[in-house]
C-alpha cells in the first residue's frame, strides 16, 4: 500500500514536471548559511567559513541527483532526459546520424522482408481452421520418376474406403473449359474439379451463397460452381447479385452457387470449382497411368498423427500392390503436411537467404558498433568531464546506451518502413507460390520482432562504447592535447570488428558468385528448342468431343494461323517443354525382355500434331517426322527422343522397332533432340519421352505452338479472330511466349542470385565503409607519432605501409576465416546450385579479389594521405 | 580545521530514518540543519549526518506520511522548512523502535553467547 502511494507520488511528481529543485536548493541554502554561522561563532572569516561550508555539504550535484532519485522515477526520468540529450547529440551531428541510420535501415530492412517471407510461408498458420491436420498425399513410383505426385481415380477411391486415418478425404484436378456468361464472348477459365470432400478437408465457409455437398457431386447432377474471389472479380467484375446466375461451360448449363473469400487459395490461379462428379467404378476395370492428375489432401482424424496416417497408407499400398500388380506394383503412397507441400521445395532457398540477410544485418551492425566506438573515443572528454562533475559510471553508461538504442531504433523504423515498400513489391513479384496474392504480407508480430531486434543490436552494439569510457582515467582525458604515442586501447577491438566484417562479407560474396554461377549454368543449358519468337497458347474443347469433331477443329485452326502473315510455322502438343504437366507411360520394347507386370520403358508421352517440330525448332536427328497419314493411323507410330535411345538401345538403331502399349506395337519413326523442362523443371536432366500422332487419339486438349518472324504478341489478335471464326463457342488460354515461360522456369534461381548479390553488394560497400573509416580513425590518432617518426626518418612510404599493413593483417585474418566459414556455410546453399560446387576454387578466388581491390583501395587512400602528413606540421598539433 | 571528520562515522543505511523519527519526537518541529546536528549530538559526535543522504530521507518519509513539513519563520528572521512527526510516524516509530530492540537483543545475545551454554 505504502510503496503503491510512493509510487503515485513519484508518477505524480513525473507527470506534472513537479520538482523539487527549488525546495532543496533552499534546503541547502538554509544548511549552508546555518553551518556557517557556526563555523562565523568559531572565530573563523567569513569567507572562510562559507567556503568550510560548502565543502563540508559536499558535490551538489550528487546530493541533488540523490535526491531526484528518491523525488521522481529515476529510471524514466533518465530515460526521457537522456533521450532528449541524445536527440541533440544526433542533431548536432548529423552526418554520423545519418550514416548509423542508413547503414541498419539496409541490414534490417533486408532481414525484415526476409523474415517477413520466411514467416508468411513457413511459420504462419495456413489459412485453414486446423490446418495443421491436412495432409497431402502423393503417388510416387518406388523407383524411377514419379508424375509429379499425382494419383490415379481407382487408387483414392481405394484410400477412401480402406484408411482409418482421415475424417475426409478430398481429390481435385484442374480443368480448363469454355465459360460463356450471358452475352459475353466466351472466355477460358481454369477451374478444380474437385470431390464432395474438398469441402470438408479445407473447411471454409464461403463469403457469399454455399459451397458444393454431395448432392452436387452427383454423376449427371446439374452443374453447379463456386467463384474464386479473383474469379468472381474478372468474370463478373466482382457483381454480389452472382448467385443463382445461370452460365453455359463447356456448352452445358451451370449455375453459380457461391464465391469463396479473398484468401482461399486450394489451389491458387483458379477461376472456380466445381464437382467433379466420379464414383468409384466411374473406370471400370481400368487402373492405369493414363488417369494420375488427381492431387489429394486428407484430413486427420482428431489425434492421429501424421505418421501413423503414413503407417496406415502404406498399409494401403501394399494391399494394392499385391492385389493389381500389373498397374500399381511399382507404387506406393507418400504424405506430406499441407505446408512441406506448398512450401517445401522453396524453404531451402527461403532459409540461404534468410542467413544471408542476417549476416547483412551483422555486417551493419558491425559498422554501426565501429562508428560507435570511434565516436566514444572522440568523446572521451565529455564523458570525463560529466564524471567529475558528479555523474556515476552507470549513469554515463546509462546515456550512451539510450543514445546508441534510439540510434538502432530510428535505424529500424526506417528499415521497417524500407521492408514495407519491399514486401508489397515481393507480394506481387516473388516468382512461383510465393508470389501468390495474399502470401506475403507483414503484419504486427514481424513489425515487433524487427524492432526488437533494432533494439537488442542497438544495445549489444552500443556495449563496445560504453567498455571504451570505462576506462577512461578522469585526470588525463581531460587535460587537452594528451600525447598518444603507440596503440591506444580499443583499436584491438576495432581490428577485430574489421576482420569480422570482412570475413562475413566473402561468405555472401561467395554465396552469390555460387548462385550467379548457378544461374548462368542454367541459363545457357542447350533447350533442345529455338525459344525466341514462339507463341504458346491453349484450347480446349469439352472433355467427351468427338475424336472426329475435335480433329476437324484443330486441323482447321492450324490452317488458319499457318495462312496469317508473320507466322513462319505452327504445331500442336498436349503440354509444351516448361510447364508443369505430368503426363507418363509405361512402354515395353520390342528389343527388350518382356517381364509381366514390370513395362521396361518409363516416358514422358506427348502427342503432337501440326508442324510441331519445325515450330519448336527441334532437331529430328533421324528418321521422318508424322505425315497426314500417320495422324489418322489406327496403329500410329511413335518417335522418341535421344535420352530413350541412349538408356535403352545405346548401340542399335532404333528406326523401324517398336514400342509395344496395351499390347499394341507402335513403330519408332524418328528421333529428336531431348528437349529441356518437359514435366517443368528446367534443372532437371531430360528423360525418355515418347512423341505420338495427337490426332489419332482425338485429345480434346492443346496447346498451339506458333513461331513467328514478328515479335509474337503481334499475332495473338488475328489468332483469336480466327479461332472465333473456327468456333465462336471457343476461346484462346494461357496465351504466353516461350521467352516467358523460360524466365518463370529460372525465377527462383535468378531471385536467389539477385538477392544474394545485392547482400553482398551492400556488404562490400559497408566493409569498405568500415575499413575506410578505422584506417582513417588510425591515422589522425597518431598523427603525432608519425611527426616524430618521420622527424626520425621514417619515409612517406615508411608511414603508408604501417597504416596498411594496420588495416590489412585483421582483413587477412578475416578472409582466412572467411573461406573456412563459405566453405561450411556454403553447404547449405548444395539444393540450390546446378552444375557448381560449393568449394569451386575458381569462386572462391574471383570473390577474394573481387574483395581484396574495393578494401585495398579503401584503405590506401587514407594511409597515403597519413605518408603525406608534414612532420612539423604533425608535431606542432597537439 | 574545526571539523575533523576521520573519526567520525558515517550513519547506517536504514538507520538514519529511524533517528529522524526519533528526534522529531523528543524535539518537536526541526529544520533539516537542526535535525542533522541534533543526530549528531545525540550520538556523542560520533555520527557524521551527510546532507546528501538526509534530504532523501525526509523526502521518503514524507511521502509515506511518517512527517509533514511546512515553511515557516525561524530565528533570525530566516525561513526555514520544519519538519513535524505525524501520528502515523509516531505509530511508525512505535513498531521500529520495537523491531530495533528486538533485534539488538538477539544480537546482543549471540555476543554474549559462551559454549559451555550450548553444551
Amino acid at each position: 500500500m505504502k510503496t503503491l502511494h510512493r509510487f503515485l507520488i513519484r508518477l505524480r511528481n513525473l507527470v506534472t514536471g513537479r520538482r523539487g529543485d527549488q525546495r532543496l536548493r533552499e534546503e541547502l541554502e538554509d544548511y549552508v548559511a546555518r553551518e556557517a554561522e557556526a563555523n562565523m561563532q568559531a572565530g573563523m572569516s567569513e569567507e572562510e567559513a562559507r567556503r568550510q561550508a560548502r565543502m563540508k555539504l559536499g558535490a551538489a550535484e550528487a546530493i541533488r541527483e540523490r535526491y531526484h532519485a528518491e523525488e521522481g522515477l529515476p529510471l524514466l526520468e533518465c530515460l526521457a532526459q537522456d533521450t532528449r540529450f541524445s536527440l541533440r547529440q544526433m542533431r548536432r551531428s548529423p552526418g554520423f546520424t545519418l550514416v548509423v541510420v542508413l547503414t541498419m535501415a539496409l541490414g534490417i530492412a533486408a532481414t525484415t522482408t526476409m523474415f517477413t517471407v520466411v514467416y508468411s510461408t513457413l511459420l504462419r498458420s495456413l489459412p485453414y481452421p486446423q490446418s495443421e491436420r491436412i495432409v497431402a498425399i502423393h503417388d510416387t513410383r518406388i523407383a524411377g520418376r514419379s508424375a509429379g505426385g499425382l494419383m490415379t481415380g481407382p487408387r483414392f477411391y481405394d484410400i477412401e474406403a480402406r484408411n482409418r486415418s482421415f475424417s475426409s478425404l478430398t481429390f481435385f484436378y484442374f480443368d480448363e473449359s469454355t465459360l460463356v456468361a450471358g452475352k459475353k464472348l466466351p472466355i477460358y477459365v481454369n477451374a478444380a474439379a474437385a470431390n464432395a470432400g474438398f469441402w470438408d478437408v479445407f473447411d471454409t465457409a464461403p463469403m457469399l451463397g454455399r459451397v458444393l455437398n454431395a448432392k452436387d457431386d452427383m454423376p449427371h447432377a446439374p452443374l453447379t460452381v463456386v467463384l474464386s474471389y479473383p474469379g468472381w472479380q474478372r468474370l463478373f467484375g466482382g457483381d454480389p447479385n452472382v448467385i443463382g446466375e445461370q452460365v453455359t461451360l463447356d456448352q452445358q448449363t451451370a449455375t453459380i452457387v457461391g464465391v469463396m473469400p479473398r484468401d482461399f487459395s486450394a489451389p491458387a490461379g483458379v477461376d472456380f470449382w466445381r464437382a467433379a462428379q466420379f464414383v468409384p467404378n466411374s473406370w471400370g476395370n481400368y487402373r492405369g497411368d493414363g488417369l494420375r492428375s488427381f492431387n489429394v489432401f486428407g484430413r486427420l482424424r482428431r489425434g492421429v498423427t501424421p505418421a501413423q496416417a503414413q503407417g496406415d497408407l502404406d498399409r494401403i499400398g501394399e494391399q494394392l500392390r499385391r492385389e493389381y500388380p500389373s498397374s500399381d506394383g511399382a507404387w506406393r503412397f507418400t504424405s506430406e503436411t499441407l505446408r512441406e507441400d506448398r512450401y517445401g521445395h522453396v524453404q531451402p532457398a527461403l532459409m540461404a537467404l534468410l542467413i544471408a540477410s542476417a549476416l547483412l544485418l551483422l555486417i551493419a551492425c558491425i559498422n554501426v558498433a565501429n562508428l560507435l566506438l570511434s565516436r566514444a573515443t572522440a568523446r572521451q572528454r565529455e564523458v570525463a568531464l560529466r564524471r567529475a562533475l558528479g555523474a556515476s559510471g552507470r549513469r554515463v553508461a546509462f546515456q550512451l546506451l539510450v543514445e546508441s538504442g534510439l540510434l538502432a531504433l530510428a535505424g529500424g523504423g526506417t528499415g521497417i518502413l524500407l521492408a514495407f515498400a519491399l514486401t508489397r513489391t515481393a507480394a506481387t513479384s516473388l516468382p512461383g507460390i510465393l508470389g501468390r496474392p495474399g502470401t506475403i504480407h507483414m503484419d504486427g508480430i514481424v513489425i515487433e520482432v524487427a524492432l526488437l531486434i533494432s533494439l537488442a543490436t542497438g544495445i549489444v552494439f552500443g556495449v563496445a562504447p560504453v567498455l571504451e569510457t570505462r576506462k577512461v582515467q578522469l585526470h588525463s582525458a581531460l587535460k587537452q592535447g594528451e600525447a598518444r604515442l603507440g596503440g591506444s586501447s580499443g583499436n584491438w577491438l576495432r581490428s577485430v570488428l574489421v576482420g569480422v566484417q570482412v570475413g562475413l562479407s566473402l561468405v555472401l560474396l561467395v554465396g552469390a558468385s555460387l548462385l550467379a554461377e548457378s544461374l548462368w549454368n542454367l541459363m545457357k543449358l542447350p533447350l533442345g528448342f529455338e525459344p525466341e519468337h514462339l507463341l504458346t497458347f491453349r484450347l480446349a474443347l469439352p472433355w467427351d468431343t468427338r475424336p472426329e469433331v475435335a480433329r476437324n477443329f484443330y486441323n482447321d485452326v492450324q490452317q488458319r494461323i499457318e495462312n496469317l502473315p508473320g507466322v513462319e510455322a505452327a504445331g500442336q502438343i498436349n503440354s509444351p517443354p516448361m510447364l508443369d504437366f505430368h503426363l507418363r507411360g509405361s512402354y515395353d520394347a520390342d528389343w527388350l525382355p518382356q517381364v509381366a507386370n514390370q513395362p521396361a520403358i518409363s516416358a514422358d508421352s506427348r502427342s503432337i500434331a501440326g508442324n510441331l517440330l519445325v515450330a519448336m525448332g527441334t532437331p529430328l536427328l533421324a528418321g521422318r517426322a508424322f505425315s497426314a497419314e500417320d495422324q489418322v493411323s489406327t496403329l500410329p507410330p511413335v518417335l522418341v527422343n535421344e535420352a530413350l535411345v541412349r538408356e535403352f538401345l545405346p548401340k542399335g538403331n532404333p528406326i523401324g522397332h517398336h514400342l509395344l502399349l496395351d499390347g499394341q506395337a507402335h513403330e519408332i519413326v524418328g528421333v529428336v533432340a531431348d528437349v529441356r523442362g518437359v514435366s517443368g523443371a528446367i534443372a532437371a536432366e531430360p528423360g525418355p519421352a515418347v512423341y505420338s500422332p495427337a490426332n489419332a487419339d482425338g485429345s480434346w486438349h492443346r496447346y498451339f505452338l506458333v513461331r513467328t518472324n514478328v515479335p509474337p504478341e503481334q499475332v495473338v489478335k488475328s489468332i483469336r479472330e480466327q479461332v472465333y471464326q473456327a468456333d465462336p463457342r471457343q476461346s484462346l488460354g494461357r496465351i504466353e511466349t516461350m521467352d516467358q515461360l523460360l524466365s518463370d522456369a529460372v525465377a527462383q534461381p535468378r531471385l536467389n542470385a539477385a538477392v544474394v548479390a545485392s547482400f553482398a553488394g551492400i556488404a562490400l560497400l559497408l566493409a569498405c565503409v568500415g575499413i575506410y573509416g578505422v584506417v582513417s580513425y588510425f591515422a589522425a590518432q597518431r598523427t603525432q607519432e608519425i611527426g616524430v617518426r618521420m622527424a626520425l626518418g621514417a619515409t612517406r612510404g615508411d608511414i603508408t605501409r604501417l597504416f596498411v599493413r594496420r588495416a590489412m593483417v585483421p582483413a587477412a585474418i578475416g578472409l582466412a576465416t572467411g573461406t573456412v566459414v563459405s566453405l561450411a556455410a556454403d553447404r547449405l546453399l548444395r539444393s540450390q546450385l546446378y552444375g557448381v560446387q560449393p568449394d569451386d576454387l575458381r569462386l572462391y578466388l574471383a570473390s577474394l579479389l573481387v574483395l581484396l581491390a574495393p578494401l585495398l583501395v579503401a584503405t590506401l587512400r587514407p594511409a597515403i594521405r597519413a605518408g603525406k602528413t608534414e612532420p612539423m606540421e604533425a608535431l606542432r598539433t597537439e | 580545521m574545526p571539523h575533523s571528520m576521520k573519526s567520525k562515522k558515517d550513519v547506517q543505511p536504514g538507520t538514519l530514518a529511524l533517528m529522524v523519527l526519533k528526534t522529531l519526537d523528543v524535539m518537536g518541529e526541526l529544520h533539516g540543519y537542526g535535525i542533522a546536528r541534533r543526530i549528531e549530538q545525540i550520538s556523542g559526535d560520533i555520527l557524521f549526518v551527510n546532507q546528501g543522504t538526509l534530504y532523501p530521507v525526509l523526502l521518503r518519509l514524507e511521502q509515506e506520511g511518517a512527517i509533514a513539513s511546512e515553511w515557516g519563520p525561524s530565528e533570525n528572521n530566516r525561513r526555514a522548512r520544519f519538519y513535524r512527526l505525524t501520528r502515523a510516524g509516531r505509530k511508525l516509530l512505535e513498531t521500529e523502535k520495537h523491531d530495533w530492540e528486538q533485534t539488538a537483543a538477539i544480537i546482543a545475545r549471540f555476543f554474549e553467547v559462551k559454549a559451555e551454554d550450548l553444551a
